[in-house]
């Protein structure tokens, strides 16, 4: 019996674990999906949507992101594969109101930063980068 | 009288009493706050762990491309030494023995002719590195109590920057580890070029070295994986410095609360001894008082 394990993973905790049918994500190289019994990998994962199709449903994650690794579990038959990113979060845990102010926010700051002498680089990496989270937790939520 | 005395002496116990309620509110808060950081502790394995294998994994995978990122420099000119210490002091040996530890590998790369640039994570450290005449480019504080994962973000962009740039050749960490409640121990590490941790020979038959895929390739998922393997090493270390913070405070703490009620007893004996003496005194100023009065009729 082919078996894939699932492990969504941050630094502040383990987000989510378990059986799944498939782990469908999107790496530099395009989309993918992993399947049980899949080769070894390792990859980068881009920002966006990580969705993990369970026999119960599927779940969606939004990653702001990260690296993947698909390996052999423990037990027969078991490939694990683990998606490792700095921020992630469950879609359906995304706080709406917050990700819009936050990109309201972030878009008074890259104004900002664009405006000035244009030397403010960092600055302006800076507020792009949380207008990316922003928009990512806006688009992901609404799916 | 001898009253002078069992007053003085009452001041000073209800002091050591106000100590010891604080020391023993330290106590508790810090056993507190132990569970808690070594919970974080545990939800931070699964990342660090997925870490390394993606960098053995890497490794093993272009041993060519990996050997710029992780083969330790022949020369080092300039090397950036990481210091993890508390935000606050009453932490029994914590804050002390990392950074009497961080001085002596200053003292050692200096010795061997690199120029050092200090970086230091925690209020402490400033301090002591000034007075010592070794100045620290950048102090990190307000977060070494509670690290979060921003945080070490922040600490690994600063101290990796001068390496990218090619200014500087070594990154080292100085921080105290967090083996069990029992037992955490100040050590150095290499942060930079990445150790990659010790291969263990897999002994799964299925996990077949070199057939592992990578996308994209492994030079270009290492530039990338570089800085983020770092902010999760910084960030492990944040976690088990905090971890080992509240157990030396705990500790610390634990053994001033018995060190009042000591304190306390013994004043508690000297003045009760006092008041005795003073009492004796006075009934032999009365009974001879009398006595006199009675032989002068």
């Amino acid at each position: 019996m082919a078996i894939l394990k699932v492990e969504i993973v941050t630094p502040e905790s383990a987000l989510w674990s378990g059986e799944a049918t498939a782990l469908l994500a999107r790496s530099s190289d395009g989309e993918f999906t992993i399947l049980p019994q899949h080769t070894s990998t390792v990859g980068d994962v881009v920002p966006g949507l990580v969705r993990v199709e369970t026999s119960e449903g599927e779940l969606a994650f939004a990653v702001h992101g990260g690296y993947f690794q698909v390996g052999a579990g423990e037990g027969d038959g078991v490939t694990l594969a683990t998606v490792l990113a700095g921020i992630a979060e469950r879609t359906t845990e995304i706080d709406v109101p917050r990700a819009q102010a936050a990109k309201e926010a972030a878009e008074l700051e890259l104004a900002s930063a664009t405006r000035g002498d244009g030397n403010d680089h960092a600055a302006q990496l800076l507020a792009q980068a949380a207008l990316e989270r922003a928009e990512l937790r806006l688009r992901s939520a609404s799916k | 009288m001898a009253g002078g005395q069992e007053r003085i002496l009452r001041r000073r116990i209800k002091s050591v009493q106000a100590t010891r309620k604080i020391t023993k509110a330290m106590e508790l808060i810090a056993a507190s706050q132990i569970s808690r950081s070594q919970a974080r502790i545990v939800a931070n394995r699964p990342y660090r762990n997925g870490m390394q294998r993606i960098i053995i994994e890497a490794a093993l995978g272009d041993p060519a491309a990996a050997k710029k990122m992780l083969i330790a420099p022949e020369k080092v000119d300039t090397a950036i030494v990481l210091v993890i210490t508390g935000d606050r002091g009453l932490s029994g040996a914590y804050n002390s023995s990392v950074l009497r530890a961080g001085e002596r590998l200053v003292r050692q790369l200096r010795s061997e002719g690199a120029s050092v640039r200090l970086f230091a994570v925690g209020k402490k450290a400033a301090a002591f590195f000034r007075f010592r005449g070794m100045e620290v480019e950048q102090s990190f504080v307000g977060f070494a109590d509670r690290p979060s994962f921003s945080d070490a973000r922040l600490v690994a962009g600063t101290i990796a920057a001068p390496f990218i740039d090619g200014q500087a050749q070594q990154v080292l960490l100085v921080s105290t580890r967090f083996h069990s409640a029992g037992s955490q121990s100040v050590e150095v590490e290499q942060l930079l070029p990445l150790s990659v941790p010790e291969v263990v020979v897999d002994d799964s038959p299925k996990a077949l070295k070199g057939y592992t895929e990578f996308e994209p390739e492994v030079e270009a998922l290492l530039t990338y994986l570089a800085p983020r393997a770092l902010e999760s090493e910084i960030f492990s270390a944040l976690l088990e410095g905090a971890a080992s913070f509240h157990t030396s405070q705990q500790r610390a703490m634990a053994a001033a609360t018995d060190n009042a009620d000591e304190l306390g007893q013994t004043l508690t004996r000297i003045m009760n001894r006092a008041r005795q003496d003073s009492i004796t005194t006075e009934i032999m100023e009365i009974v001879s008082g009398a006595e006199a009065l009675r032989s002068g009729k």
